[in-house]
């Protein structure tokens, strides 16, 4: 039997053009070689078929065999099994791969960067308020200090960005200048920042779309009256929820303290590491702006573990800072990147460098100077490594193309 | 010299298809030709046990269950017992698998080569190479076919595309295609309308089968050519786009919906037009195209998969899938009809010469006269086959192979070969088969008898 091979675009057998139809090289040619002698089609009628007659004649003049064509309808004086040197000539590799960029991809890395490192910070934090090095009221209250100036930074970006509408809307307005696109913003993002033009789905004023219903954002032409207000009430219905969760986490803490009386820590080491492992590989890395909450899922892993982490605290108040804490990181604390991503590529690589040498801090500190430099060479080497790497394993690419594709209908929208 | 012949699949009668018609039509010719056939598939519903169809040809419904669109579960050795009885009852020599989404077949295969039996697959479909479940049915095909006898497929597109899925040879790739049983498509010149044209589209409603050019290319054609009238049969999820079409540019009067026809209607609904119209994205074979032809209506088609093989181009008008195009190729082809440039009565003339069972039969004889000539391996060369097949899964693969191996002495420790009655076969009357006038000779009776 011949070995198995993975045919390639040129011709895979060496069988010559002219040829006869069994393939001598083969083993079990013999038994091919009783090519039947099907007899050709007679094209006694047809007026197309006039001229493939006279090249039918011509070719037996010649005594030629004719080229074996691709085709059931016709009968060929080929047996069944021929391969023919044009076989698989429509074949195509790799037609829609292009190439990978090393510093775009490093560039792109950042944001897995951020959401490991803060994740990082979250974990040292609990350790040092497990030892009982830090108080978690201070953890507590810097992290609310930072949350409240996101906030505002946030906040004014939506502004800058609501004001950025209303201009462009006011030019569009005018009747003697022609329309010109608006999708330009102030603070146009750099680098692979997802460019969202202003007619793009925008974040809402609060974080907890539940207890407040979505406000209509495109409000043509507001005057500023108008847009105080709405900022007012913004603001209202933020600082609603906001103290709703928080009165909601006090009132749950004493229950999270004692969840999990039963369970050994080994057990909630674990867990906690699987949740945080899910977290990691759910968590929506690629998404922009336009979406408020992106993989619910990675969040509610966090969240789950922070609340069995939670539950090995010796006291309640200590039980609600963490867990208001693990809201601020894993839900509040993304929308924010993502909004610095948008807005600004420097700002975006700043927090970046904060977190990582933060996250450095915070295991140099709890852990030991050993974890620190480890974690500062991993991210170095995983960035750089990981990129270089991926361009690597591009040389395995091997997509196949041809006519057997399912075809992509080309339709011309809606016709009217 | 005749043979005994198990076709298997999952597809078979009552369920209505391309593969069921495929394996009924070659099964009948292959006794025609003095061979004894079986076939074995799952039970269909309460039809479970042994049936006989037409001029002796037994059915095995061998009770199974079934878990996605009539396949069943891909056990590997659950089959294996029944399969060893039904083979060594019928004294069956060569294995004829049908379907690549058939994990009935792939077993059947496995076991009939640890038995030492001679092995033959039929393609009927084109994969892709990217999404999930082509790259598991790709390897899953590797599997089975990494230790076959002979492939056959039913266009060259389809061998190309078996071959790279499998990693075949391809010298032992046949390609044989489907045919058509032509009296059932006689045309009928007084069924259609004499003052308009009408335009048939036969298909299930699917986005594979490229129903969203139909419902962009409708509108345009039936604004062009005032008179052209529409008769679509079909159903599927696409047919409620269709309907929303006709409604929205008001065509009820010239795009009739006939919803879902058996196979005995086609004909029928087929007379009625002058031209056939089949906007399809992939395509293997196309035996509708076939069946069109002989009714005598001029092919309008997208020159997709193995379709362009199929037809010759003066019966029929190839388009690209696009909505331009298919529009454009459409009005040519009614250009042409008006014209009288297309001799439609010759075409089921042409059809009946080109495409015939009986050439199929013969070809897939031939096959099975080189398959059973050729040399057996040994069982370390299958293994070594089938290690080859990749790094993980070779291993696995070889393990499979064992275990069958394994399985199969057991078996036959167990439940030993001479316990086990033979079928008696269906007496046959001394048939002479005139074998086609290219065939070897002439064919008398059964071996045996």
């Amino acid at each position: 039997m011949p070995e198995l091979f993975m045919p390639t675009p040129v011709a895979p057998t060496g069988a010559p053009r002219t040829a006869p139809p069994a393939l001598d090289s083969e083993t079990d040619a013999a038994a091919w070689n009783h090519t039947l002698q099907l007899p050709e089609v007679s094209d006694t009628e047809g007026l197309v078929m006039k001229e493939r007659r006279k090249k039918h004649r011509s070719h037996h003049s010649g005594g030629k065999k004719r080229d074996w064509k691709k085709l059931l309808w016709v009968k060929q004086d080929y047996a069944d099994n021929w391969v023919d040197p044009t076989f698989l000539k429509d074949l195509q590799r790799n037609v829609n791969v292009h190439p990978y960029n090393f510093y775009s991809l490093v560039a792109e890395s950042t944001v897995v960067v951020q959401h490991l490192a803060s994740a990082v910070i979250f974990v040292t934090s609990f350790v040092a308020i497990y030892m009982e090095t830090v108080s978690p009221v201070t953890v507590v209250m810097v992290s609310s200090i930072l949350t409240i100036a996101g906030w505002l930074v946030w906040d004014m970006g939506w502004e800058q960005r609501e004001a950025a509408k209303e201009r462009a809307i006011s030019v569009r307005d005018m009747p003697s200048t022609p329309a010109i696109t608006p999708a330009v913003t102030p603070s146009t993002s750099k680098g692979l920042g997802v460019d969202l033009g202003p007619d793009g789905k925008r974040n809402s004023g609060s974080y907890f779309p539940p207890m407040e219903p979505e406000k209509p954002v495109s409000v043509p032409a507001m005057d500023g009256d108008h847009s105080a207000q709405l900022r007012k009430s913004r603001i209202l219905a933020t600082a609603k929820s906001a103290l709703l969760i928080y009165f909601t986490l006090l009132g749950l803490s004493p229950i999270l303290r004692s969840l999990t009386k039963g369970v050994t820590s080994d057990s909630i080491w674990a867990i906690a590491t699987w949740l945080f492992i899910a977290n990691f590989l759910s968590f929506d890395y690629g998404s922009g702006i336009e979406r408020n909450f992106p993989a619910s899922f990675s969040t509610n892993a966090a969240i789950t573990s922070s609340v069995v982490l939670a539950s090995r605290l010796t006291d309640t108040s200590h039980v609600f800072s963490l867990m208001l804490f693990s809201i601020q990181v894993f839900g509040l604390f993304p929308v924010f990147r993502r909004t610095v991503k948008h807005q600004s590529w420097n700002y975006h690589v700043l927090l970046t460098v904060v977190l990582v040498l933060g996250a450095a801090g915070g295991l140099w500190v709890v852990v030991g100077n050993g974890w620190a430099v480890a974690w500062l060479f991993g991210v170095i080497v995983g960035m750089g490594g990981c990129g270089w790497w991926m361009i690597d394993l591009q040389k395995y690419k091997n997509e196949i193309h041809g006519p057997w594709d399912p075809a992509r209908p080309v339709i011309r929208g809606q016709w009217a | 010299m005749p043979y005994n012949i198990a076709m298997v699949s999952d597809f078979f009668y009552p369920q209505p298809g391309g593969v069921e018609s495929h394996i009924y039509q070659l099964a009948s010719k292959l006794s025609d030709r003095g061979h004894k056939v079986i076939i074995i598939t799952h039970q269909y519903d309460t039809r479970s046990g042994v049936r006989y169809l037409t001029n002796g040809l037994k059915v095995y419904y061998v009770p199974f269950f079934v878990i996605y669109r009539e396949s069943t579960m891909p056990t590997v050795f659950s089959f294996f017992p029944i399969f060893r009885q039904i083979v060594i009852r019928e004294k069956i020599q060569i294995v004829h698998g049908h379907a690549s989404l058939s994990s009935m077949c792939h077993e059947a295969i496995l076991h009939a080569r640890t038995m030492g039996l001679r092995t033959c697959f039929t393609d009927h479909s084109l994969f892709g190479f990217a999404d999930a479940a082509s790259i598991l049915t790709n390897k899953l095909m590797k599997f089975t076919l990494s230790d076959i006898d002979h492939v056959i497929c039913v266009s060259h597109t389809c061998k190309e595309n078996t071959v790279l899925r499998a990693s075949l040879d391809p010298v032992n790739v046949s390609v044989i295609p489907n045919a058509v049983v032509a009296e059932n498509f006689k045309p009928d010149p007084t069924a259609a309308s004499k003052d308009h044209i009408t335009i048939v589209v036969i298909s299930r409603l699917f986005y594979n089968k490229g129903t969203d050019l139909l419902v962009a290319a409708i509108p345009r054609i039936c604004e062009i050519h005032p008179t052209v009238h529409f008769l679509i049969a079909g159903n599927g999820p696409k047919a409620i786009d269709l309907q929303q079409m006709i409604e929205k540019h008001m065509l009820q009067d010239r795009v009739e919906l006939l919803g879902p026809i058996r196979h005995e209607e086609v004909r029928d609904v087929m007379v009625r037009g002058h031209i056939y119209l089949h906007p399809s994205l992939t395509e293997a074979f196309g035996t509708v195209l076939v069946e069109a032809a002989s009714c005598g209506l001029y092919v309008v088609c997208t020159e997709v998969g193995g379709i362009p093989e199929v037809l010759p181009s003066w019966m029929t008008v190839f388009a690209r899938p696009e909505e331009d195009d298919v529009v454009s190729a459409t009005c040519r082809a009614i250009a042409e009809l008006r014209r009288g440039n297309v001799k439609t009565e010759k075409f089921h003339k042409r059809v009946q010469k080109m495409y015939s069972w009986t050439n199929v039969a013969m070809r897939t004889e031939r096959v099975y006269d080189n398959i059973s000539n050729a040399e057996r391996g040994t069982l370390m060369d299958r293994l070594k086959r089938y290690y080859g097949c990749g790094v993980w899964a070779g291993k696995l693969f070889v393990i499979c192979a064992a275990i069958d191996y394994l399985l199969w002495w057991l078996l036959e420790i167990w439940y030993p070969r001479t316990s086990i009655d033979e079928a008696r076969d269906w007496p046959k009357k001394e048939v002479v088969v005139k074998d086609c006038k290219e065939g070897s000779g002439i064919r008398v009776g059964r071996r045996g008898e």
